[in-house]
């Protein structure tokens, strides 16, 4: 089984098992990982933004428009930043390095 | 002496224009009946504002040639270009990103060449590029400077004071292959030239409403989706347009410059020739009577509305004291409080004497043949009378 890893909010490496077709999002709840997802993965909020490791970015499928226009609303974009639940483990993506991001915005919570 | 007109001939379109009625008409609803706020999504009249909104959005894009959730609506151009600069610097430092120059051009106005020049306490590098004594940027000079890792080119469409229309297209193309961003200025320039926005390869557009027959207090900052173009907000708060400009929408403005993008996309092709041909004969008239008058800026990149002339030995002031019934300027409004002469001018490589002797004149929408009549007898009778 492919595994991954989360750098989360303090620095701490969590190396876990990321079964194929799991979205990074879902991965992350499995393993406890504190990511948000308010929206559960629709595209409506940018609540479980994470940063990819430079090494992996280009690896990914490109983010839709839709994408994109959610990430304009979350906190601390960075280059690379992109939205767990749009992110789907593939064999190819085997190692894969996300970073949590210092903040996240819930608009539902207004 | 002609005849005094029974009200003063505005002749000023470039510092402002006149609502149109048709543009008033359209808002006067959305002040007292329909007063909702467009934000309010739980209720019906809340739903009509945003509607409205929606509508005047689709107007603006279809006038310029973008999508409507491109649009971010604003206060006016100065906002507009506020965020579209400082906005663009702000998120490039925020994502790390290593280029520092930001390149315009000396004829750009205030609110753009200050805009820049803030940035340098940010740690960006300003440079601001000369013009051809046409008025035109030459485009091998934003070649040179871009050799330099630049993150953004603001060029403005039209120049507010000489009507000079810079070549968009060609100019942001040559930002595009240098990885550069490229904004422009537009507030001269929407529905009075052609812009599509796609085809120009844009990423920024600045516009405002009191410039093309709409209403004051309101603008737009075209912002490309694709690819997409992010900047940091200036302000905090409720997260409006998205993200982009928090505050609650003006329904009327917001209307009023729908309409008036409305109507410009439907009459730019027959108003232009009309206004040159105003134009035309104004100038053709001062010529044949005030001999060694001067055209200042490109005679044919320019918009058909602008004359910037400059008269042989009449100052400006002295002129439009001679004339009080007629609205003229000296340079644009924002400057013309301050003595000093047009840097516009000074970087067309006018002298002080030359640039204190020069009137900018602004023909639109509502500007009638008698008016030009009025303006060239008058002003070459003041010109003989002072010269005397």
């Amino acid at each position: 089984m492919p595994r991954m890893t989360f750098i989360e909010r303090d620095g701490t490496r969590r190396d876990v098992e990321a079964p194929l077709g799991l979205s990074v999002l879902e991965i992350a709840h499995k393993h406890g990982v504190d990511i948000e997802g308010a929206c559960e993965g629709s595209l409506a909020c940018s609540t479980c933004h994470v940063i990819v490791d430079p090494a992996w970015s280009d690896k990914l499928a490109k983010a839709t428009e839709d994408e994109e226009d959610m990430l304009d609303l979350a906190f601390g974009l960075e280059k690379t930043s992109r939205l767990g639940c749009q992110i789907v483990m593939t064999e190819a993506l085997d190692g894969l390095v996300v970073r949590l991001p210092q903040a996240t915005r819930n608009v539902m919570n207004g | 002496m002609p005849l005094r007109p029974n009200r003063p001939v505005y002749l000023d379109n470039q510092a402002t224009t006149p609502c149109d009625p048709r543009v008033l008409q359209a808002m006067l609803p959305w002040f007292c009946e329909q007063f909702a706020n467009p934000h309010s999504v739980e209720h019906a009249m809340g739903r009509q504002a945003g509607a409205a909104v929606e509508q005047a959005r689709e107007q603006l894009a279809a006038l310029i040639g973008a999508e409507p959730r491109e649009l971010v609506f604003t206060s006016g151009a100065t906002e507009s270009n506020n965020i579209a600069i400082k906005g663009a610097a702000c998120y490039a430092a925020a994502v790390g990103e290593t280029r520092r120059r930001v390149v315009t051009v000396a004829t750009e106005h205030k609110c753009v060449l200050e805009s820049v020049a803030d940035l340098r306490a940010e740690g960006f590098e300003p440079v601001m590029l000369p013009v051809r004594p046409d008025g035109l940027l030459d485009p091998a000079v934003l070649a040179e400077a871009l050799e330099v890792p630049t993150l953004l080119v603001s060029v403005m469409a039209v120049n507010n004071e000489t009507g000079v229309v810079q070549d968009l297209a060609g100019l942001a193309a040559v930002a595009r292959h240098a990885g550069a961003l490229f904004h422009t200025d537009a507030a001269q320039g929407v529905g009075k030239v052609p812009l599509d926005v796609a085809a120009m390869d844009i990423d920024l557009t600045s516009i405002s409403g009191h410039k093309i027959y709409g209403p004051k207090g309101v603008g737009a900052l075209y912002v490309r989706r694709r690819p997409r173009v992010r900047l940091a907000p200036l302000f905090s708060g409720g997260g409006q347009e998205r993200g982009l400009r928090s505050g609650t929408l003006p329904v009327p403005l917001i209307v009023g410059l729908g309409e008036a993008a409305r109507l410009a996309q439907a009459e730019m092709a027959a108003e232009a020739p009309r206004l040159a041909a105003l134009r035309d004969r104004l100038l053709e008239r001062l010529q044949a009577m005030v001999p060694g008058l001067v055209v200042n800026g490109s005679r044919t990149a320019r918009i058909a509305g602008n004359l910037n002339v400059t008269f042989p030995t009449a100052t400006a002031a002295a002129l439009m004291a001679a004339v009080p019934e007629l609205c003229v300027s000296t340079g644009s409004a924002c400057s013309s409080a301050e003595l000093e002469p047009s840097y516009v001018l000074r970087a067309l490589g006018l002298s002080d004497g030359a640039a204190g002797r020069t009137l900018r004149i602004g023909i639109g929408r509502f500007t009638s043949p008698a008016d030009i009549e009025f303006a060239a007898t008058a002003l070459a009778a003041a010109h003989s009378r002072i010269e005397a």
